[in-house]
């Protein structure tokens, strides 16, 4: 018997939400006021001359829509690889834990999972000199993928814990290999719980700053992340320009939550505490 | 006959597993490169840099060091200031988070209309990019034109703008709400979603006992979310005390380093001083901290499963 929630209740969860919302609004506001109403001593939340030029100076004079691009081929191309390496490693996860090298492996995810980037981010840089891919996507693809592998695997096995394996079996007997029934009876219809491990990688990659600021120099690969940073560093005191910087980074992540919020929350759950 | 069946079975187990292995290991290949040249390889590296005197500019310069690097980090005049900031910086975010989550979890849990739209709004923060979320609350907290200085000193909260992020004594607390304000919602998502796992008999039970509200809180439903609050607890002591992106965006570990962590002086040493060899003892520092936070959170994880099982 769940309580009704009284008159408190709604009182407590609205001021919440406003705590969490209000700054998005805010944002909002002052990315649409011109200069000299962003610079008053009191602060309206009425515009009275929005303007659209806060974008247009970002997106057009600061070079936004290259990074917006650079940000757009980096956390698409993380976000697939990660998929289909997470696809294969949970499989097996879920089907023959039992197997002493995925036990192993199994174990060493778990490690990995621990390890936090920042600790490693001398050794990760000096490897990708090596390599001769810093300034290049390749290297943030590389890096962004490697972080997500560990709970985008949970993610998968956990769900295909639930895919019953007599589907397997007479996929099995109508002559189809391992690989075969993986990709043709399996995967279609995993499709809520892969869009949502999909969209933690991308989510993932999209929002990163660090290897973003510290891997990448030269403007043509700059991601949107450490261009904002960069772009604070150089315009201290325009605000309105930051703020449609700040609102054309959460737009992406904003749509596609609001249209998948309901995979996402749940896969992410079953990934967490199963990890 | 009924050998050479026997022997057929047996044989037809073996290659089976023998396929079992050696597709197992396919499909977990990718992911094991992976794990291995972007983590392990690094990792270990980390831990033989710290013996040795590293620099970036002139890598060839590699004399074994012993403790030097460790002598050296400890002897920074940042680094106890560094280390206390993160350990205020991790615990009392922590302990923040928790509490706000757990209250906004148990508010969504209860019947109320809207329920979708409230969980929406409060999970917002966590999707956006940490430096979307500290360059937003940097304009709101700005001493000249912040709105939330106006709605201070208008309310006659405060007599004067505050620099919150400029101001020695205001900077680490501020980052430190900021921080609450964006990672809360997880927790919110988890124990939302433990709270609702919890059967409804055991509150019925717990009613005709005679348990209070209050009562039926704290011996239903905080045993019940142990193990989910161990995992997110712990995820986030980690989660917080390595975090870089926070600090950096909202004060670049000033002013005068009053909210300078340890992951910023990392980052000092590797990218500012090119000091590799100091950045890798002070990564494999806290290495070793995780790894005895690791330690007792298992210890933890197995006395609770054993006292579900018993």
């Amino acid at each position: 018997m769940k309580k009704k929630g009284g008159i408190g209740t709604y009182i407590l969860l609205t001021l919440i939400s406003i705590y969490c919302v209000f700054p998005f609004l805010w944002m909002l506001i002052s990315s649409l006021k011109p200069l000299d109403e962003i610079r008053t001593k009191v602060p309206h939340f009425v515009i009275n001359h929005p303007t659209f030029t806060n974008f247009t100076k970002v997106l057009f004079d600061a070079g936004f829509t290259k990074y917006i691009r650079n940000s757009l081929i980096v956390s698409v191309a993380a976000c697939l690889l990660s998929l289909l390496i997470a696809v294969c490693a949970g499989y097996v996860f879920s089907r023959y834990f039992r197997l002493r090298v995925v036990k192993y492996s199994n174990f060493f995810m778990l490690v990995s999972q621990m390890i936090p980037g920042v600790l490693l981010l001398i050794p990760l840089y000096l490897t990708m000199k090596m390599f001769g891919i810093l300034e290049s996507y390749l290297s943030l693809i590389l890096a962004y993928t490697t972080f997500v592998i560990p709970l985008c695997t949970f993610m998968m096995s956990s769900f295909f814990d639930t895919v019953p394996i007599a589907l397997e079996e007479a996929a099995e007997l109508d002559g189809y290999n391992k690989l075969q029934t993986l990709f043709k009876i399996i995967l279609p219809i995993s499709i809520p719980s892969l869009i949502s491990t999909a969209l933690y990688a991308f989510i993932n990659a999209w929002n990163e700053f660090m290897f973003g600021y510290v891997f990448i120099s030269s403007e043509d690969y700059r991601t949107l992340t450490p261009a904002i940073m960069l772009f604070k560093g150089a315009n201290t005191v325009d605000w309105g320009s930051l703020m449609a910087a700040s609102v054309i980074a959460i737009v992406p992540v904003t749509l596609i939550f609001l249209l998948l919020q309901r995979y996402f929350l749940a896969g992410l759950s079953n990934g967490s505490v199963k990890g | 006959m009924d050998n050479s069946k026997k022997v057929r079975r047996f044989g037809f187990l073996r290659t089976r597993k023998q396929r079992e292995i050696s597709f197992s290991v396919g499909m977990l290949l990718p992911a094991l490169i992976f794990l291995a040249a972007l983590i392990g390889y690094p990792l270990v590296k980390v831990i033989h840099d710290a013996f040795y005197n590293v620099n970036l500019l002139t890598s060839t310069s590699a004399g074994f060091a012993g403790l030097g690097n460790f002598r050296k980090v400890i002897a920074d005049p940042n680094f106890y200031p560094a280390l206390r900031h993160t350990i205020v910086w991790t615990l009392v975010s922590v302990v923040g988070e928790y509490v706000l989550g757990l209250g906004s979890a148990i508010l969504l849990n209860k019947k109320v209309k809207g329920r979708a739209f409230f969980r929406m709004a409060i999970f917002i923060p966590w999707l956006v990019p940490i430096i979307v979320a500290g360059m937003t609350w940097s304009w709101m907290l700005n001493p000249d034109y912040g709105v939330i200085n106006y709605f201070l000193t208008h309310l006659g909260i405060i007599k004067e703008p505050i620099n919150f992020l400029g101001d020695t004594h205001y900077a680490l607390g501020t980052t430190i709400f900021v921080n609450i304000w964006r990672s809360f919602p997880y927790y919110t998502i988890s124990l939302l979603a433990a709270l609702q796992a919890i059967p409804d008999d055991l509150y019925e039970a717990a009613s005709i006992d005679g348990a209070g509200k209050f009562n039926q809180f704290l011996h239903v439903t905080l045993p019940q979310l142990r193990s989910v609050s161990l995992v997110i607890v712990f995820i986030h002591l980690i989660w917080t005390s390595i975090n870089f992106d926070f600090i950096w965006v909202l004060t670049q570990g000033g002013p005068n380093y009053a909210t300078e962590t340890l992951p910023l002086m990392i980052y000092r040493y590797s990218m500012q001083k090119f000091d590799v060899g100091a950045a890798s003892s002070l990564s494999t520092m806290m290495l070793l901290g995780m790894s005895l936070l690791f330690v007792f959170y298992y210890k933890f994880k197995s006395k609770i499963s054993e006292e579900t099982i018993s």
